[in-house]
């Protein structure tokens, strides 16, 4: 669809992957301005119930970011998390969505390039698969906003 | 939210950061539309005084009661802003920080979209900030005690200044001594001061200081608590030299193990106990003991085979075969008779062949005479214990009793003394003499052996129970298992126990010349090579095929060698008779059928097979069973094999006073297993007569070795083979019973010791022990955990020397005189192995030196970071080598990093010192050399991008500038801290300018290498502002807790515990709290606040304050506004 602009809404742990988005800014690393990102103090914090509202309420996509597994800072939250998303895919399935529009991502402090291309891929993936399903189903407008997706990498 | 909300909004431009990509006044226009807000301020810097200033002053004018800052992360300003709030009254807890630089401005080109974007972030800070609650600060006592992991001279220096401020330091160091890298170096840059005269004095004080408790040989366990109140445990390892060590030296002497030694790096080679180097702090010594080797752990008397085998190496037979003797009564037997374990579980065989551990020990007993051996002094207790049977078993138990001071009579059936050894045993094997030897020192340690005594007949089991406290039946089984085929009553029939016995007792056998001998185990074989040599023709008949036989291969190579034939896969039927006398034997084929419960291929006889051969003799040697008839009537308990029952533990039958142990309760095993039976047996009867309670002790199994392991020793060690034990020819043997195997020369005995890989490092030969004078050594001690609390933690753990042999084309491990700046340190040191002196390999000195740079720093390959110390290392090195040699030194290098004080102006002095610096990276080192001048020598070949070519220098030596990279263990020591690690690897620091020694968990601090690549300039800097942040810490005497942490709402929980199944941190605990049913409590000083709990909550009754579920979906809301 031309001119559509994805959204999504990132969850990112306060330790590692915000850090990381921290980092990504710190070194310019450019990405589209697509994502807007919510700090989380875990990704084990991050419970079904805030995805599948970010998903209903319009969001195209949902980014889960946390610390690599073995570096959570509070030791386990990440492998929870793991489990928790895993569960949600198969109800996202069934409900008919797209793998892409959930993804969970390890990203660690120092990986700020990482944080940026997790960004640009989802973009990219997102725009060619379209807006949400769920939009349609709950009658929400499209956005559209022009967006120069720039990127350093 | 009963009152109002009233929102201040705050846009800071940042300088251009953010101004620049977003327009901050459209964004300021945006906020003000919003619902709550009352204020909104664009502003250059608001982490200014000024900015801050607004915030106070609008909190107090406008009577906001929240407040939102846009601008750089939270990470960066949340403090700075919270604290504006505090200060002017508001509860710090009602701000929320919009991240609009590091997430917008920084990151996207476009200005309309950036812009959009902040419109976005702004309004959901805005909705976020409307559910925010007033947070309490609590505030907890701070432990004003330290502890510092590591004893570098970071460690070193921030443990002097905290100590010298009267508060109490625990220093822990996981080698023997303080001191880490710094004192292995020789003089260090610019001033060239000597690096051990200036960092030994710190050492001394550290090692003397009231306030420091010193653990060395130590390694921290387990960190629990928080900021302010940790709990650590330590395990501080057994050096097995106690603190009465003086320091003298004298047990160094004694020790025959050599292993490199690291502080030396590899370049010299210490002793099994050594003291690290002469100024080592604390200045004992220490034994390296590694793990128990296999051999050891396999030997069923854990004997120290190792040890023997070193002291044979370094020619102390006499001292090798006392070892031998303190852990086994049979020296001489077991060296010609064991089937030796510990050969199977010998590392040495996955090099090329095992060690020749029985031949070896049997080449020991050889060089002593037995006879003429001392007797220890015994104090007799006047307790009596009878002993059953002068087998392997009887005669162990016996020895040991007798050496406690018991009264040991034993009670033989044979007119000989010694069981199986004496008349099962072929003397080729074990001649009589070594046997008689080995008994008759049993009896001078007071053992009465009364022989011709069958118990049953001239005194009966009842009888030993009245006359004797205790009473050890070791009987043995000599009695044969029948073939249970027709014919078996002919006479010629001759089972085996009774042919050997025979033919050991030298009395008349009534063999014939036609011999089969029936059965596949050691028996069988005894049997054929002994009817071989009374001058038969042999054939052993066994009912599997070769591989199954029970039988020692070297036993079953030696009976082919000798002429016996073999029939495999076949058993017999019937024996047939003539004139009274065996004639004929019938056999029938076998195939393999299905495991049976030994594990073999049960033989299934194959229909219509049969076949006759003439014989006229048959032996059968299916298998021996105990003799019992001397307990009938007595109630001892026999099993349904005919064995007599035990408790395992105890070696005790069902009848007080009764122990039992070796083939009698088994059945028939092997030599020495009944001997390590009759050792237990005397630590029970020892037990059971003093009334005290059995010490039982764990059996170890060794450990596999590792597929990366094996591969690293074959690398070690080249593979050479066992040297070949010289036999009796094939022909010459078959003519008596001469013992075959004719032992070891000396020179063959050291050269098979000398393969021995030194698995346990430390052989325990007890050598060391011997000298030490005020007996400091002690080889039962334990490690010992201790449980410190302290309120900091300093983490000084240092680096690691990069080692260059994966960058092959250096050759470095490759060729000798390429060596590491470290390993130049050692040579360059006057305490070092070469007296100071920088030599080559071969003890020349070089008259050229290259000095690479960079290896492994500033390469993609390995590490991208610069090492920091190594331009100036390099320099203060080529200084050295004009000094000490004058050879022509060359420095390639790619930039000169001369940072600090006093740096600059040595590289000038430098210089002029007539120094070659070659700008250029080196692409090899070959000792290929092209022209005549460079025969001989390694050739640096390398750019010079200065003059724009390749050259290829000529020089003696080449040393490697390697990189300083994070400890091999870094990461368990991140994970036990709960500190993370850059993308480098050193551990990661909370702010790289600002808070550099910090790190985001609280109350854990990281100095020196540990934090990245410095020199002792900066690491002492650092050191030093940790123990600055250690003493703020105890100044103050207490922190403020983290309000952001778990709370329960007790009326939605249920109590199902489900958030104390998930949280890391034990905080939650279930509990009736007041209630009727029991409902969740969060621990408010071990709460973390990371969710984890409320994540699988069934009721929602659990939340994290401040990351409510509104506060989240009120952003979500925002952020998909249109």
């Amino acid at each position: 669809m031309d001119g559509f602009e994805p959204l999504i809404i990132a969850f990112a742990c306060n330790w590692c992957s915000y850090a990381a988005a921290d980092v990504a800014g710190t070194s310019r690393f450019y990405y589209p301005a697509n994502v807007r990102i919510i700090r989380v103090m875990c990704s084990g914090m991050v419970d079904s119930m805030y995805v599948l509202k970010a998903l209903e309420s319009g969001a195209d996509g949902v980014l889960v970011a946390g610390c690599r597994i073995g570096d959570c800072h509070y030791i386990s939250g990440n492998i929870k998390e793991e489990k928790i998303i895993g569960r949600l895919r198969t109800f996202l399935h069934r409900i008919g969505l797209e793998d892409e529009r959930l993804r969970l991502q390890w990203i660690s402090t120092g990986e700020g390039r990482l944080f940026a291309k997790t960004i640009e891929e989802m973009v990219s993936q997102l725009k060619k698969l379209g807006p949400s399903p769920l939009k349609e189903r709950i009658g929400w407008n499209s956005r559209t906003f022009t967006v120069s997706s720039g990127s350093s990498l | 939210m009963d009152k109002q909300i009233r929102t201040g909004v705050y846009i800071c431009h940042c300088g251009e950061n953010i101004a620049g990509t977003v327009d901050v006044e459209k964004v300021a226009e945006y906020a003000r539309g919003l619902g709550s807000v009352v204020v909104a301020r664009p502003y250059m810097f608001m982490c200014s005084d000024p900015g801050q200033g607004f915030i106070k002053n609008d909190i107090k004018e406008l009577g906001l009661n929240r407040v939102v800052v846009a601008s750089c992360s939270p990470r960066m300003h949340e403090l700075t802003f919270r604290n504006a709030c505090l200060e002017a009254g508001l509860n710090p807890y009602l701000y929320e920080q919009v991240n609009i630089r590091e997430h917008c401005s920084w990151v996207h080109r476009d200005r309309d979209a950036a812009t959009e974007k902040a419109n976005s972030l702004v309004r959901a800070g805005v909705n976020r900030v409307s559910y925010h609650e007033p947070l309490e600060i609590r505030e907890v006592p701070v432990n004003p005690d330290t502890l510092i992991i590591g004893g570098g001279i970071a460690g070193i220096s921030a443990a002097l200044k905290i100590a010298d401020s009267e508060n109490k330091v625990y220093l822990v160091e996981r080698e023997p001594s303080i001191g880490g890298h710094m004192i292995q170096l020789d003089v260090t840059f610019p001033t060239l001061d000597c690096s051990e005269c200036i960092e030994t004095p710190r050492m001394t004080r550290v090692g003397s200081h009231p306030y420091i408790e010193l653990m060395t040989n130590s390694e921290v366990e387990d960190v629990s608590g928080y900021i302010g109140n940790f709990k650590v445990k330590i395990r501080k390892k057994a050096r097995f030299v106690t603190d009465k060590c003086t320091a003298c030296g004298d047990c160094v002497k004694g020790c025959p193990v050599e292993m490199p030694s690291e502080f030396e790096v590899g370049l010299a080679k210490r002793k099994a106990i050594y003291m690290p180097f002469p100024q080592a702090v604390p200045n004992k010594y220490i034994i390296d003991r590694k793990e128990i080797p296999p051999c050891k752990l396999t030997c069923p008397i854990h004997m120290d085979i190792q040890g023997y085998l070193v002291l044979l190496s370094a020619g102390k037979f006499q001292e090798a075969y006392q070892l031998i003797r303190r852990t086994n009564p049979l020296p001489a037997v077991c060296g010609r008779v064991c089937y030796h374990p510990c050969e199977d579980a010998c590392n040495r065989g996955h090099v090329d062949e095992p060690m020749a551990i029985g031949s070896l020990k049997r080449f020991i007993s050889d060089q002593v005479d037995i006879g003429g051996l001392e007797v220890p002094q015994i104090t007799r207790t006047g307790r009596r214990v009878a002993v059953i049977g002068s087998g392997p078993g009887g005669l162990s138990a016996a020895y040991g009793l007798s050496l406690l001071g018991y009264e040991v009579t034993i009670f033989e059936a044979l007119p000989e003394a010694g069981g199986m050894l004496r008349v099962g045993i072929p003397d080729y094997r074990l001649p009589k003499e070594i046997l008689r030897k080995d008994i008759e020192y049993i009896q001078r340690l007071g053992v009465d052996i009364k022989t011709g005594i069958r118990i049953g007949e001239q005194v009966t089991l009842e009888d030993l129970r009245h006359q004797y406290q205790a009473v050890f039946i070791a009987t043995g089984a000599h009695e044969s298992l029948r073939l249970e085929i027709p014919g078996e009553e002919t006479p010629g029939v001759i089972p085996a126990v009774h042919f050997l016995q025979a033919v050991n007792m030298g009395k008349e056998t009534k063999m014939g010349k036609q011999v089969a001998v029936v059965g596949g185990g050691n028996s069988a074989i005894d049997a054929a090579r002994a009817a071989r040599r009374l001058g038969s023709s042999v054939t052993i008949i066994y009912r599997r095929s070769r591989a199954e036989m029970l039988a020692t291969e070297a036993e079953v190579q030696a009976a082919e060698e000798e002429g016996v034939k073999f029939i495999f896969l076949a058993t017999p039927t019937r024996i047939l008779a003539k004139d009274g006398k065996v004639s004929r034997i019938e056999c029938i084929r076998t195939r393999l059928g299905e495991l049976d419960a030994s594990g073999r291929p049960r033989p299934v006889p194959i229909e219509g097979s049969e076949f006759t051969s003439d014989v006229d003799t048959v032996i059968p040697a299916l298998g021996q069973v105990p003799n019992l008839e001397f307990t009938r009537g007595l109630g001892l308990e026999v099993s349904s094999r005919g064995t007599l029952v035990i408790d395992e533990t105890a070696l005790a039958t069902n009848i007080e006073g009764v122990f039992a142990g070796g083939d009698v309760v088994t059945g028939p095993a092997t030599v020495i297993e009944a001997i390590a039976a009759g050792k237990r047996a005397v630590k029970c009867i020892d037990s059971y007569l003093k009334g005290e309670t059995l010490a039982i002790k764990e059996e170890k199994v060794p450990e596999r070795l590792s597929e990366q392991e094996i591969v690293d020793l074959k690398k070690r060690f080249p593979a050479q083979g066992r040297v070949e034990m010289p036999k009796l020819a094939p022909t010459k043997r078959i003519k008596d019973f001469r013992e075959v195997e004719l032992g070891y020369t000396v020179a063959q005995a050291q050269e098979e010791a000398g393969r021995c890989l030194a698995c346990g490092g430390c052989a325990e030969c007890r050598e060391c022990e011997k000298l030490c004078q005020p007996v400091a050594i002690d080889y039962e001690m334990q490690d010992e955990v201790v449980e410190v609390e302290v309120g900091t933690i300093i983490i000084a753990t240092g680096y690691d020397a990069f080692d260059p042999s994966i960058i092959h084309q250096y050759g470095y491990s490759k060729y000798d005189n390429v060596i590491t700046a470290l390993e130049f340190e050692r040579l360059s040191s006057a305490s070092g192995p070469t007296g100071g002196e920088i030599l080559l390999k071969d003890g020349r000195k070089p008259e050229s030196v290259a000095i690479i740079h960079c290896v492994g720093s500033r390469d993609q390959n390995y590490h991208e970071y610069c090492s920091r110390v190594c331009c100036m290392y390099a320099l203060k090195d080529a200084h050295l080598i004009r000094e000490k040699t004058g050879a022509r030194v060359y420095e390639m290098y790619i930039d000169m990093r001369c940072f600090g004080e006093g740096y600059e102006e040595f590289y000038k002095r430098l210089s002029e010192e007539g120094i070659s610096f070659i700008r250029g990276k080196v692409a090899r080192v070959t000792d290929q050399g092209i022209t005549e001048e460079e025969k001989g020598k390694l050739i640096v070949v390398c750019e010079d991008t200065l003059l724009g070519s390749i050259i290829r220098v000529p020089v003696d030596m080449v040393i490697l500038c390697i990189a300083l990279e994070p400890r091999s263990d870094a990461e368990r020591v991140a994970r036990l801290f709960n500190i993370n690690r850059r993308g480098d690897g050193f551990f990661q620091e909370r702010h790289l300018k600002l808070d550099p020694i910090a790190t985001p968990t609280g109350g854990v601090f990281i100095v020196g290498c540990c934090e990245g690549p410095k020199d002792i300039t900066d690491t002492v800097g650092q050191a030093l502002g940790g123990a600055g942040e250690a003493l703020a810490l105890i100044g103050k005497g207490r922190v403020t807790l983290e309000a952001v942490i778990a709370k329960c709402d007790e009326t939605l929980c249920i109590g199902c515990g489900w958030c104390k199944e998930v949280c890391e941190y034990h905080a939650p605990t279930i509990s009736k709290n007041g209630r009727v049913t029991p409902v969740c409590v969060i621990n408010e000083a071990l709460c973390m606040g990371c969710g984890a709990c409320a994540v699988p909550c069934p009721t929602g009754a659990i939340s994290v304050k401040h990351f409510t579920k509104d506060e989240i979906l009120s952003m979500v809301n925002a952020f998909v506004e249109v």
